[in-house]
């Protein structure tokens, strides 16, 4: 119990922060390569994070075990790093 | 954990309270007084009580005045001009690595002695975001983690209602503790929903460079300091040019606050700041005012300081004006008096939700824990204590202290300059908050509300003796700031009063019970 609870904060709180910011830095550089001005394209990704952090928090807690929730943000971990390639 | 969501959401609420409600309220108490930061230095800095000034001071006067006193080889200078609500010119420059700051009357336009206090704007304002743990942003990272937890905590508190609408309308004050405080906790959160949420999320939309220090780099291509030099500069302008190391003068800044008018069309600077001053590639930087917009425009202008030459103009791109008006949400620098007043209100509404949902959080579990010998309520009752009550008497005493500690004692000597000895009564008075609060347990409250009680009028009455601006002579003297804040304290205390006597009827049935 104790063991679940502690993956599971870690896990919302601080693999949410880790997968929302590579997906602001990412976002950022796919907003600009779409032709947005370079700093827009920063500001408007950065901004959002923290609405798309809140939404990881929020299922994060609510999600049915930890394996699934650490699983999931891998998972969108490696399709953003690998989005990120692909636009840098 | 197998559980539907609204079960895990109640179970995160209240985690996330327990855990975050104290940094939370302090966050929101420094916040709520942030609203008045400048009445509160009025207050606190009574050589600066000065009449608001009926026309503008020419810039160049305002150079000449100051100039002397900017010693040789300084990296820049910086006036920033009188507002309504900042009657004084703040004057600073860089020497090397340190800076100096003093205040200057605009009438005589004579330097006003050191007033030995951060006060409200270098004190109660930095302490809303920062914390006061400069050490690698700590404080500000956790002002971030409590934002998040204060948006979670809202989303979670909605979704776990099942009849919201009929809550919203229920307020039993006379019931047990336990209900009435959920009453006012549902009361307060609701009513006050949109400002909650905004104003949390637009407070971490300021600080995007800090939260996502690394958001620039994929489009930037990469984590160096240039990368990042170069985003800041595209978002929040910059301009730089190196010394020339030979001698230079400085034109008319009026002439150039000409030039500004036109470019701005009718926009006014706030402030000026020369940099490398006497130098021959010395620039004048002005910054637009947005003393009657809400957004907080990045709009800047540098001009040669030898020849008055326009060199660089910056405005902000659409986004970042987005950024702004976010950011200008929440600083509230705009002149608009009622709205200060609702800001205030919506703060003071947080406050609320957060000290209740303690209360309710208590009052549901002393009754069991007490049977199980668990240590839970005791814990958490002296943290919220000292959070909540510990912190307003925190405050007042910092106020006291103020209006106690003479101006004119050689503190330097002592190797503690004035305003740490101000600071370092309300840290030692917070501290001794919690100490009570787990010593007392729930009598605490009580005490602390009769504290509070006392202080607040002592505040006003020494605020009165040292400077002779009791209320009516505030108003009569046109000093509105230093009367809404004596009007505020003595609410205070009538409320913290009142609080008082009914925890003490309520504790006195439990005894009788």
């Amino acid at each position: 119990m104790i063991a679940s609870t502690t993956l599971r904060v870690l896990g919302a709180v601080g693999g949410g922060y880790a997968v929302t910011a590579l997906a602001v830095t990412t976002a950022g550089a796919v907003l600009a390569r779409l032709g947005m001005a370079r700093s827009d394209a920063v500001v408007t990704a950065a901004m959002l994070g923290f609405i798309v952090y809140l939404l990881l928090l929020l299922w994060g807690f609510a999600v049915r075990s930890p394996a699934r929730l650490w699983l999931t943000l891998a998972g969108s971990a490696a399709l953003l790093m690998a989005v990120r390639h692909l636009f840098t | 954990m197998d559980r539907t969501f609204s079960k895990s959401m109640v179970w995160l609420h209240s985690w996330a309270g327990v855990i975050m409600g104290s940094v939370l309220f302090a966050i929101f108490w420094m916040g709520t007084l942030s609203v008045f930061d400048a009445e509160i230095d009025r207050w606190m800095m009574p050589q600066t009580r000065l009449p608001a000034a009926t026309q503008p001071v020419a810039l160049d006067n305002i150079a000449q005045a100051v100039l002397p006193s900017v010693p040789a080889g300084a990296s820049q200078w910086r006036v920033d001009l009188a507002t309504p609500r900042e009657p004084a010119l703040s004057f600073s420059y860089k020497l090397g690595k340190e800076s100096h700051a003093q205040q200057l009357d605009p009438a005589s336009m004579t330097f006003i002695p050191d007033q030995g206090t951060e006060a409200g704007s270098g004190f109660i304002f930095p302490f809303h975001y920062s914390l006061h743990l400069a050490w690698f942003d700590t404080g500000k990272w956790l002002v971030g983690l409590a934002a998040m937890a204060m948006l979670v905590l809202l989303v979670s508190g909605v979704v776990s209602h099942k009849k919201i609408i009929a809550q919203f309308f229920t307020f039993r004050p006379r019931k047990r503790l336990q209900r009435s405080a959920l009453d006012l906790h549902n009361l307060s959160g609701l009513a006050a929903l949109p400002f909650h949420f905004l104003i949390t999320l637009s407070g971490l939309v300021i600080f995007i460079t800090i939260y996502f220090p690394q958001a620039h780099e994929a489009a930037y291509g990469g984590g160096g300091e240039k990368a990042r030099s170069t985003f800041m500069a595209e978002a929040y302008g910059r301009y730089k040019r190196p010394k020339a190391n030979l001698p230079g003068t400085l034109a008319s800044i009026d002439a150039m606050a000409q030039v500004a008018e036109r470019e701005w069309h009718g926009g006014q600077p706030y402030f000026v700041r020369v940099w490398h001053p006497g130098d021959a590639n010395s620039y004048v930087e002005l910054r637009r005012s947005y003393a009657n917009d809400i957004t907080m425009n990045l709009d800047q202008l540098f001009f040669d300081a030898g020849t008055g030459a326009l060199l660089h103009r910056f405005q902000a791109s659409p986004v970042m004006s987005v950024q702004r008006f976010m950011s200008g949400l929440h600083f509230i620098r705009f002149n608009h008096w009622t709205l200060r007043w609702l800001y205030f209100l919506g703060g003071l509404s947080g406050c609320v939700l957060i000290a209740t949902g303690y209360l309710f959080w208590l009052e549901g579990r002393r009754a069991r824990h007490a049977k199980l010998g668990l240590a839970g309520v005791r814990v958490v009752e002296g943290l919220a204590i000292g959070s909540v009550t510990g912190i307003i008497l925190a405050t007042l005493a910092f106020f006291t202290a103020n209006r106690l500690l003479p101006l004119d004692l050689a503190w330097s000597q002592t190797g503690w300059p004035r305003a740490t000895v101000e600071m370092g009564v309300f840290y030692l008075v917070w501290s001794a908050t919690f100490i009570h609060g787990w010593l007392r347990a729930r009598h605490a409250w009580r005490d602390q509300c009769w504290l509070i009680a006392a202080l607040a009028p002592l505040a006003v009455t020494l605020n009165w003796i040292t400077t002779g601006d009791h209320p009516w002579h505030a108003m009569v003297a046109g000093h509105h700031g230093v009367l809404g804040m004596d009007l505020m304290l003595l609410l205070l205390a009538v409320l913290a009063a009142t609080a008082a006597r009914r925890l003490g009827n309520l504790e006195g049935k439990v005894v009788h019970a």
